[in-house]
């Protein structure tokens, strides 16, 4: 199970953080954009259609890895006051009365919207440039397959967390400054006073 | 029970769900979809298939046929219409690139400079510290727009220096949790964008429109911080020759050329663009985002891990706004489907509210809602209930907007979810009590109000720069 776990966090993890550097290509395209047009007077056709679909792909298929983080947002202001394993119970409840079939309508309907865009090799209408968009729409088939996935191991880690009490986190290389200031100054404050 | 009764039972339901701490977004899909299905439930369309099979059509077509038309129902088409429309969002693309900026400014090591600058040439007004505490935060929170970078850093170098100048614990608290939240209100703010996305409004008059009651804010943070400190000494001593050095003023305009001036360059120059119709919001970010980047290689901050977290946790951020978009739109157009917003609006009518009542209290609802929830949730789920009542009150949407922004300034400061107040708390010195910290905050609160008492009374703080720059 917890090897289950692991595989996808990591799968996740990885899908998220190789569409999370599309945010260089977004901020690059974009000024080459800007350039284009004041320096060399000749705006491209494709700016626009090209951003917003590296924005789309970009926080759609990090919606898996944000999921495994515990990031998406909670109102958790009573939650964050239960036992793990109660927050564990209730979540287990949830994931299966909410997130499974929002997620696999996500991926059913997704899949036929995808399929008819595919078919006849749909093209965005915002611009004459005729950028592309059938892989875009595809996008929401692949990020709910991920979500999928990751909401199994969701539902693992309420099991585990309701048999330990504890939460079982996933590995995790990058920190928000404020997490990680505080991890820190706790840190500090043991060893102040052991 | 009528449909209209049903959207009510949805909203309730809702936010009854929401005390539950599961992640908003999924809940709000899986319950736009549930209630959408009913109604959009079509009992033709549901047997159409399943009536055309044959007599002696086998089992397995029989069921499968039968599930298919269970699926047959457009909730399901407006669902990943909804989604595509989130994905395919122009206001929404410069989302990721000004978090990406704030991310990159934030670890360009940039925030200790700015401080001992101020530090400095703030030294002869009184409560010098604080004042510079203040405006650091201020400049530094514009640019990354993310507050808890900014408490936590400046809780770190601010606090102490303060505390060890015998500032007053809880004056010095709130100083910097007051001026980190700045972030979100003073454009170019995420938090704008977010609203015009969820309002139609158009971002530019937005931003426009939110610089004055800004600067308003900041004006009377300062005027308090100041006031105090000449009327109450002992709270804001004046520093000793050692903890502020005197410096000659020609190293202390070369300080201030390299710390103060290239981020406020940045800040403007992402914002004139803005302004001056230079650039759209996304093309002015991503121009930011590529200032910061030069920013933070000529301040030898520039390494690859930190590259790598700010690409990450970019993507994290905008998952988590746009997912939370992805599950509201579906919701929303459901709920007004149902007829919701009909009777939310016929109950309003009913109440026989003056429009000043009526702002009065949605403004007091949103306030209260800060205390347990945080903006994100705030604009995108609750405001969009009352949008479709302000003309109603012939309310402008650039005006609520901008009082909303101003009162969001509040659910950081407030307990029990007072998220400032808690990141300064994870990095202070035991001897500060959260108690205190509060306390610093309440005078805050009450700059918060009194800015958005003169906004209603003074509107023209809100509509002169946007009416002048656009025409109205």
């Amino acid at each position: 199970m917890i090897k289950f776990i692991r595989f996808a966090d990591a799968l996740s993890a990885w899908f998220g953080k190789a569409f999370a550097w599309l945010i260089i290509l977004m901020a690059a395209g974009t000024g080459y954009e800007v350039f284009v047009r004041y320096v060399l007077n000749s705006p491209t056709a494709w700016a626009l259609d090209v951003s917003f679909i590296l924005y789309g792909t970009l926080f759609m298929m990090a919606g898996a890895y944000t999921l495994s983080r515990g990031g998406h947002v909670r109102g958790d202001f009573l939650y964050r006051l239960w036992q793990p394993k109660n927050q564990a119970k209730i979540d287990l409840v949830l994931y299966f009365l909410f997130f499974f079939p929002g997620v696999s309508a996500m991926i059913v309907s997704g899949w036929k919207y995808a399929e008819r865009s595919w078919r006849y090799g749909e093209v965005s209408v915002n611009s004459p440039a005729g950028v592309p968009v059938f892989q875009f729409k595809t996008v929401i088939v692949v990020a709910g397959v991920l979500l999928f996935i990751q909401g199994i191991a969701q539902v693992m880690r309420c099991i585990h967390c309701m048999r330990t009490n504890e939460w079982l986190e996933a590995e995790e290389d990058v920190f928000e400054t404020e997490d990680l200031l505080m991890a820190q100054h706790a840190e500090a404050e043991k060893d102040a006073h052991p | 029970m009528t449909d209209p009764q049903v959207a009510l039972l949805m909203l309730g339901l809702f936010i009854v769900m929401v005390f539950l701490g599961f992640p908003i977004a999924f809940t709000l899909m899986a319950m736009g979809i549930g209630f959408g299905y009913y109604a959009y439930f079509d009992e033709r369309r549901q047997w159409r298939a399943f009536n055309r099979l044959e007599e002696d059509a086998g089992w397995w077509d029989s069921a499968s046929t039968y599930a298919e038309g269970l699926l047959n129902n457009r909730i399901f088409d407006l669902f990943i219409n909804q989604t595509y429309t989130v994905m395919s969002n122009e206001v929404l693309t410069a989302v990721p690139l000004f978090l990406f900026m704030g991310y990159i400014v934030e670890r360009a090591n940039i925030v200790d400079r700015l401080f001992s600058t101020l530090n400095i040439a703030s030294k002869n007004v009184p409560g010098s510290m604080g004042v510079a505490a203040l405006i650091t935060c201020a400049l530094f929170a514009t640019a990354t727009g993310i507050v808890g970078a900014v408490v936590t850093l400046m809780g770190l170098l601010a606090l102490p220096a303060m505390l060890k100048a015998r500032y007053d614990k809880s004056f010095a608290s709130g100083i910097i949790c007051a001026g980190g939240t700045l972030g979100i209100l003073i454009p170019p703010s995420i938090m704008l964008i977010v609203y015009a996305a969820a309002s139609n409004v158009s971002i530019v008059r937005l931003y426009a429109a939110a610089l004055l009651p800004g600067f308003t804010l900041v004006g009377l943070y300062l005027v308090y911080v100041t006031g105090r400190s000449i009327l109450q000494p002992s709270a804001a001593p004046r520093p000793s020759e050692d903890e502020v050095p005197d410096v000659p003023g020609i190293k202390l305009l070369f300080m201030i050329l390299t710390s103060f001036l290239p981020l406020a360059f940045l800040i403007l120059a992402v914002l004139g663009s803005i302004l001056f119709g230079l650039a759209t919001p996304t093309e002015a970010a991503s121009i930011g985002a590529l200032g910061g980047i030069v920013l933070a290689i000529a301040y030898r901050a520039m390494k690859w891990q930190r590259l790598r977290e700010s690409v990450y946790l970019t993507a994290r951020t905008t998952a988590m706004v746009c997912w939370l978009f992805v599950g509201s739109y579906t919701f929303s157009s459901v709920f007004s489907y149902l007829g919701g917003e009909h009777v939310i609006s016929e109950f309003v009518q009913g109440l026989d509210m003056s429009p000043i009542m009526f702002l009065l209290m949605a403004q007091v609802i949103i306030f209260l809602l800060g205390w347990p929830l945080e903006w994100s949730e705030i604009i995108i789920i609750f405001v969009p209930i009352f949008l479709p009542l302000l003309p109603l009150f012939e309310i402008d949407p650039l005006f609520f907007g901008i009082l909303v922004a101003l009162n969001l300034q509040t659910s950081f400061l407030t307990p029990p979810m007072a998220m400032s107040a808690y990141y300064l708390k994870g990095i202070a010195p035991p001897e500060v009590k959260l108690t205190q910290i509060f306390a610093g905050c309440m005078p805050f609160l009450i700059c918060v109000f009194i800015s958005m008492a003169l906004m209603y009374i003074f509107p023209n703080i809100v509509f002169y720069l946007p009416n002048l720059m656009y025409g109205s």
